[in-house]
């Protein structure tokens, strides 16, 4: 009876405790802020968005896995809003024939905050030691960076690369005077902000750079902590942050004094289908038949998975690049769930007893599996097996670690997310590899798409290298759409809870990645009164 | 008709682990209804149709909660039934096999007790792979030093006994000695600590898979539900944390007072401690 009544106590507790959470309201601030001072920001990022090797470009800071400008150092060139080149501290980019030497002219009128000046010596040791240093992000395209004045610097490639302007958008520029082991750390730039205070695990303070070349910097003060999701909302409902970034589960939800805002994305999510039939491990007898990858792809109902997961917060995928400039638009394709159905009977795949189709005594049944940490592909995963158990495709699904990810998305379905401002998505998914003639991360091979591809680096114009990227996605024969080694599910929006008043600054469309990209132009944002 | 407290425990016994065989048998054949997604449903409160409501993806928690539950107890039972047998056979074979191995064997109950037991847990659970077989070889590592020890001490306190020695002395055979002589006394302990055994076990399994070390997510496991939970509350689902939980201490309670019962029926003495 003691144990029966110890049991109701914690129980009585616990609910006392959540309903108490859900309470807080009220506008004090733990952290201490003056709402009156209108030229400061408390931003809530998920706790994956802590940079844990600091604020270094050559490990990850800005150029890694999740690119976004990187605030404290300058970059060369930028891009704009609509994806677009801009420069930074370039004057002037240009690019020999053969691709293969960049040389940029630099502003001369750039200090680090220490007082120093920003040379064309500072550029070539950023690139240099990135090369040298840099395990999250690829530089094995360039040779050797090289200073030819203080103002100029030349870039020697090893091969052609067009793109390299969208590179040189995310690397910034590091001291070489001031550039020990742990530069991460105590990072000096030349950027809009300064590192002003790191309680790892906790929060990072910006402040604005008194010296900075660019226009005026609206909010001096940003304060970004990181927070889980959950605690990041009961920081909005508490009013304890201005802006906060949060799910679409949480965006049916009010709360006084803040709304809800939702950017575009190209924050994709899909999954591969192995376009090779099983043999040593790698590929897989069902998805391998390109009837069941176009059905798929045909037969899945985007509009409905958004409403479903997503609370209708989210845009459909049709590639790993919507939107962007190098997007093919002639890849779009309408749902049509009869019409998957009748290529799958076509084809020979006929429906069992259980209603599951049947092609030479092969069943029609796959497992997706999706990381354990992300309840969001969870649900997706979740909706494309209810999806396609209509089309007569027996999916299973299981959560599995990143660990095993990789390898067993050899031979499996995997619900992935990508997203990023280069074209380089598109080489690092679909282009194979010279050791295994197959692409990295789900086995596929064409050699035309690997052609446009090839082609469009090597040139030596972006526009043209466009058009590039775009046939290899579609030529009107052949193409990575109609091959179909991946089906794209939805682009995410990504959803941040915003105090009233506060104007945030016009978002370029975001990439994979919901951390430091909303950040990006929080120079200029504002208060209102 | 009279039914004295021994009568009155065994209808008690038989009602509750009837009540336990039942969750486990509709667990199993309930795993589709409660790995079924619907988004059409989803979020909804408590009703006459969903008693415990649905969560974010349109799964009846009721069915999930059942299949939690079942899955539990098979873990505990089969996890609880080969930790004890593992803690039998160290601790007579440290009762019986000589100082080396008696020392062998308390250095290893010594070292198992030492790593903090959810962080040991996890580690072995994490190195085999998580999952059901993760949970399983890392509850079998972890739970047997206690049982073992009493065991080893039950052996050596029979071994001084005075029927055992004078069966010795009359040239009665060691095995016989074991079988006719030492298991009789040794059944009650052994049934007890097996017994509560499960409650431990069931906690742990639900532990561990809350912290992300053991079941993966789309498994209908209570540790699942509730650490799922966690991210709607805030939101105002609170059945999705209150049902599995309540369901979850009421088990364990159950397993508790069905080992509490079964030590009075096997061991009448410790009915009067």
């Amino acid at each position: 009876m003691k144990r029966i009544a110890v049991s109701v106590a914690v129980w009585l507790m616990l609910l006392t405790v959540l309903e108490g959470c859900g309470k807080q309201t009220g506008s004090s601030d733990v952290f201490g802020r003056d709402n009156a001072q209108k030229d400061s920001v408390i931003i809530a990022m998920g706790v994956n968005s802590e940079p844990e090797a600091g604020f270094d470009p050559a490990y990850g800071w800005g150029a890694g896995e999740h690119v976004h400008e990187p605030l404290i150092q300058s970059t060369l060139t930028v891009t704009t809003n609509d994806l677009q080149i801009a420069y930074d501290l370039a004057k002037d980019v240009s690019v020999s024939e053969d691709g293969l030497l960049w040389t940029v002219k630099i502003r001369d009128d750039v200090f680090f905050t220490d007082g120093e000046k920003l040379t064309a010596e500072d550029v070539a040791f950023t690139y240099n030691t990135v090369k040298g240093e840099s395990s999250v992000n690829d530089f094995t395209m360039l040779d050797q960076a090289q200073a030819v004045d203080d103002t100029t610097v030349e870039f020697h490639m090893i091969k052609p690369y067009s793109i390299w302007p969208y590179t040189m958008s995310i690397v910034g520029i590091v001291p070489e005077h001031a550039y020990w082991p742990d530069y991460g750390q105590h990072p000096i730039g030349s950027g809009r902000y300064m590192l002003k205070q790191w309680d790892k695990g906790q929060q990072i303070i910006l402040e604005a750079n008194p010296i900075y070349y660019g226009d005026e910097i609206l909010m001096k003060k940003v304060t970004i902590v990181f927070m889980e999701e959950q605690a990041a909302f009961a920081a909005v409902k508490a009013g304890q942050v201005d802006l906060s970034y949060t799910a679409a589960s949480y965006s049916d939800q009010t709360v006084e004094g803040y709304e809800l805002l939702s950017f575009e994305t190209v924050d994709n999510r899909g999954f591969n289908l192995p376009a090779v039939p099983s043999d040593g491990g790698i590929g897989n007898d069902v998805t391998s038949d390109i009837a069941i990858r176009k059905a798929i792809n045909m037969g899945i109902d985007r509009e409905q998975m958004i409403d479903n997961v997503l609370n209708g917060y989210g845009t459909p995928a049709y590639s790993v690049c919507d939107k962007m400039p190098w997007f093919n638009a002639d890849t779009v394709t309408a749902c049509d769930f009869e019409g998957a159905i009748a290529l799958l009977e076509d084809s020979g795949w006929v429906a069992g007893d259980d209603g599951i189709r049947v092609k030479d005594g092969l069943r029609a049944e796959i497992n997706i599996l999706y990381p354990v940490s992300d309840s969001i592909r969870q649900a997706l995963a979740a909706d494309s097996s209810n999806q396609l158990e209509a089309l007569g495709i027996d999916a299973t699904i299981e959560g599995v670690g990143w660990d095993i990810a990789y390898e067993r998305a050899q031979s499996e379905v995997m619900t992935w997310g990508w997203g990023a401002h280069t074209p380089m998505e598109l080489y690092n998914i679909y282009h194979t590899m010279s050791e295994t003639g197959l692409a990295e991360y789900s086995p596929y091979a064409n050699e035309k798409v690997d052609a446009y591809m090839d082609r469009a680096l090597a040139s030596s114009n972006l526009e043209e290298a466009y058009a590039l990227w775009q046939k290899a996605q579609w030529d009107g024969t052949t193409g990575t759409s109609l091959d179909l080694p991946w089906v794209w599910l939805v682009n995410i929006d990504h959803l941040y809870w915003s105090r009233e008043g506060l104007q945030v600054a016009q978002q370029k469309i975001h990439p994979h990645g919901h951390g430091w990209s909303i950040v990006n132009n929080v120079d200029r944002w504002s208060w209102v009164q | 008709m009279s039914i004295n407290r021994r009568k009155a425990m065994l209808v008690l016994l038989v009602l509750a682990v009837s009540f336990l065989l039942c969750i486990l048998i509709a667990g199993v054949l309930n795993t589709d209804a409660a790995m079924k997604t619907d988004f059409t449903r989803k979020n909804q409160p408590p009703s006459l149709r969903y008693p415990f409501g649905t969560d974010w993806m349109g799964r009846d928690m009721f069915a999930r909660t059942i299949a939690g539950l079942s899955m539990s107890i098979r873990i505990g039972l089969l996890t609880a039934t080969i930790s004890a047998l593992i803690a039998f056979a160290l601790g007579s074979a440290a009762a019986v096999m000589g100082k080396t191995v008696d020392i062998f064997i308390g250095w290893l109950i010594d070292l198992v007790m030492g790593i903090p037991h959810i962080l040991l847990l996890m580690l072995i659970s994490f190195a085999c792979g998580k999952g059901f077989r993760g949970i399983v070889i890392g509850i079998l590592c972890t739970h047997w030093m206690s049982l073992a020890r009493v065991i080893r001490g039950e052996v050596l306190q029979l071994k001084q006994s005075g029927y055992v020695q004078v069966a010795a002395k009359l040239g009665t055979g060691r095995l016989r000695i074991v079988t006719r002589h030492m298991l009789p006394h040794l059944v009650p302990q052994f049934m007890v600590g097996l017994i509560l055994l499960f409650p431990h076990a069931i906690l742990h399994e639900a532990s561990i898979t809350f912290l992300g070390f053991g079941l993966s997510p789309e498994q209908p496991a209570i540790g699942v539900i509730l650490s799922e939970s966690i991210r709607y509350l805030l939101t105002g689902s609170w059945w999705l944390a209150v049902f599995p939980g309540i369901s979850l201490s009421l088990i364990v309670i159950l397993f508790d007072y069905i080992g509490g019962m079964a030590r009075k029926l096997l061991d009448p003495a410790s009915a009067h401690e």
